[in-house]
């Protein structure tokens, strides 16, 4: 527990590591950090928190854009560039820091009228997002709404190449104008 | 555009600081702290310069060492953005949005010295700044930036700017730029002077075009017209440009965009401007005179004075760096970052060699101020030399929900640098069954432009 809070920490620039220096993993990460924060907690709205996630999930969803079996905008090109090995070491090194949410609060109606257009999303991800199902399900809570509104958009485009079924199922039952209640929903819960 | 979470966000990483120092004791934390190389004291690494690069550099040396006595030294109190300082120019965003200051850095232990650096000496380690001060130092960060050279253009020079403004460095050019965009009559001509390349932000000149004709259309000039002087021939992401031009400002086939809002003339085609009436605002090349309602002339620009002064811009008036470290070629303690260095072999558009220098922009200055980080470190605890990574993304922002990137991935092997083309490219034109994109590609990377800039803002300065 206190390695993984000093490695966190580290990441976060809170302990200073000389040793870190010279370790390679650290300057792979330093070219995810630019977009998706120091650590890879994000301050920006379109671009996800990346530390804390689960190894399964980050590995997957890198691998994939490597394939091209799944679509991005950007990312396809970006991880392309990148060794299955490194991949594979991303995924643990961001998979060992602690999620930070970042509590984005919204009205109590929309609490309420969130949580009911995400009834269908619990069983997989939990009732705030916070508790996955599995190690394939990536937290919600506290991730970026912004973010969330935009992955859902992905989702629901059939002209946007997304791999995950039920994914693709739920998101295109949604009302359009609840897509960003959802994600608002989501964004506003700390645990 | 709801208001940024930063708060919330610093409580975040407050919180996980105050449980840490409770349950890890201190030496566990703590670096060791490297000693200066003449022995005894802390080591000590100025940065000059405080935009993107630096600011990148004192922050990750802090973070990597905190027994470092990291100076960085910034004439300015505040750092206005040079990327999506279009979309301020185009009334598009608030130049709040894009501006910071440098108390993120001093929280982290930087000694942040208002002042301006007149003088490195290399042999003694000592940079003299014009407040008076001199500091000593064990390893140097050079990241000044560029300096303009005005006298490529007949009757172009600094005084002119006040009425002509550059917006090559953000801030007040920035907002008199826009003001006078904004001021502009229907049926005005907006006119955009390039330099020959390389030049800082490759793709700025044509988001600035495009931006600017998204403000026509949207304040109902739509007589307007922006006019692109171009002293190259080609330009950075110009199919994606052109694209975009045809679908939202009505370029047509013939090349050029003649009848359409938005205008780019090559160099070869009467771009490549030598001459300004500055009264009449006027410019003109070897075949073509035009008069400008505004004008925004982009002057060529080679690396900072100070870079010049120390003997350090001797690449064709650019810095030359060692692939591994950015240590500059000339002088093993100074490592020189950002724009004003030279990367790789120079690339001009058009040469099937382009792409094989890192392009001059914020996001590669910050990787290689994150190499140079942790090769200082490194060496000034005797480590050995990390193996470095390089990456760009950068995004251009077109039109409404009009966005699209550039990627650049390089490598060292062999002690040169290696453009990893795998990793590497524009966003498609088409997809891969020559089929159109589909919008949406579009405006995703218009909505991550905002926050790759928040990201980026806050990993260089807080």
């Amino acid at each position: 527990m206190r390695y993984k809070l000093l490695i966190a920490m580290a990441a976060l620039g809170l302990v200073a590591t000389p040793a870190l220096a010279a370790d390679p993993i650290q300057g792979l990460v330093n070219t995810c950090n630019n977009c998706h924060g120091t650590g890879g907690v994000s301050v920006g709205h379109s671009m996800p928190s990346i530390a804390g996630l689960s190894e399964t999930y980050l590995k997957n969803i890198l691998m994939e854009w490597k394939s091209g079996a799944r679509a991005s905008a950007n990312m396809t090109r970006l991880i392309s560039g990148y060794t299955d090995a490194e991949i594979a070491a991303l995924a643990k090194y961001y998979a060992k820091l602690p999620w930070t949410p970042v509590v984005q609060p919204v009205a109590a109606d929309l609490i309420a009228k969130g949580k009911d257009i995400t009834d269908r999303c619990e069983t997989c991800h939990g009732v705030t997002g916070g508790k996955p199902d599995d190690e394939e399900t990536p937290r919600l809570n506290g991730q970026w709404a912004k973010y969330l509104e935009l992955e859902m958009l992905k989702y629901r485009d059939p002209a946007f190449q997304m791999t995950h079924k039920k994914m693709i199922r739920n998101t295109q039952k949604l009302d359009q104008g609840d897509v960003a209640t959802a994600a608002k929903y989501y964004g506003a819960q700390s645990k | 555009m709801s208001q940024i979470n930063r708060r919330n966000f610093i409580k975040a990483i407050a919180a996980a600081s105050s449980a840490a120092a409770v349950s890890i004791p201190l030496s566990a934390c703590a670096g060791p702290g490297a000693k200066t190389s003449s022995g005894g004291g802390k080591a000590r690494v100025v940065v000059i310069g405080g935009g993107y690069g630096g600011a990148t550099a004192a922050k990750y040396v802090k973070m990597l060492d905190g027994g470092i006595d990291v100076t960085l030294i910034e004439p300015n109190a505040v750092y206005t953005s040079c990327p999506l300082s279009n979309e301020v120019i185009s009334g598009h965003r608030d130049i709040k949005t894009i501006q910071t200051g440098y108390d993120g850095l001093k929280k982290r232990g930087v000694n942040v010295l208002q002042d301006f650096v007149i003088g490195v000496d290399r042999a003694k380690k000592v940079v003299t700044t014009k407040g008076g001060k001199k500091l000593e130092y064990d390893a140097l960060v050079m990241s000044p930036g560029i300096e303009f050279h005005y006298n490529g253009i007949e009757g172009y020079s600094e005084a002119v700017t006040t009425d002509i403004p550059h917006a090559w460095k953000a801030g007040e050019q920035t907002l008199l730029l826009k003001k006078q965009l904004m001021a502009i009559p229907d049926g005005g001509k907006f006119v955009i002077v390039v330099p020959k390349g390389p030049f800082r932000c490759p793709p700025g000149p044509y988001e600035r075009a495009s931006l600017a004709a998204n403000y026509f259309q949207h304040s109902g000039k739509k007589k307007c017209k922006v006019i692109i002087l171009d002293a190259n021939d080609s330009h950075s992401k110009k199919g994606l440009f052109t694209q975009a031009w045809k679908a939202m400002y009505g370029w047509e086939k013939d090349g050029m965009g003649t009848n359409s809002m938005v205008e780019w003339v090559a160099g070869s085609q009467g771009g490549n401007v030598n001459k300004l009436d500055a009264k009449n605002r006027t410019v003109s090349s070897d075949f073509v005179d035009m008069k400008a309602d505004v004008l925004n002339i982009i002057p060529a620009h080679k690396a900072g004075k100070i870079a010049v002064d120390t003997g350090l811009a001797k690449e064709n008036g650019w810095c030359k760096v060692v692939p591994m470290t950015m240590a500059s070629a000339e002088d093993e303690n100074i490592y020189t970052i950002g724009d004003s260095c030279v990367a790789g072999e120079m690339a001009i558009y058009g040469n099937p060699n382009a792409n094989f220098d890192m392009p001059k922009s914020a996001h590669i200055a910050m990787t290689q101020a994150k190499v140079a980080a942790a090769a200082i470190v490194a060496k000034l605890n005797g480590l050995p030399t990390p193996q470095p990574y390089y990456a760009n993304t950068c995004y251009s922002v077109v039109g409404d929900d009009y966005g699209f990137s550039v990627a650049h991935q390089y490598r060292v092997v062999d002690g040169t640098f290696k453009y990893i083309k795998e990793g590497s490219g524009i966003s498609p034109i088409l997809m891969p069954d020559k089929s159109p994109v589909p919008a949406i590609y579009r405006k995703l990377e218009a909505e991550y432009a905002d926050g790759w800039l928040r990201n980026v803002m806050a990993d260089a300065f807080i």
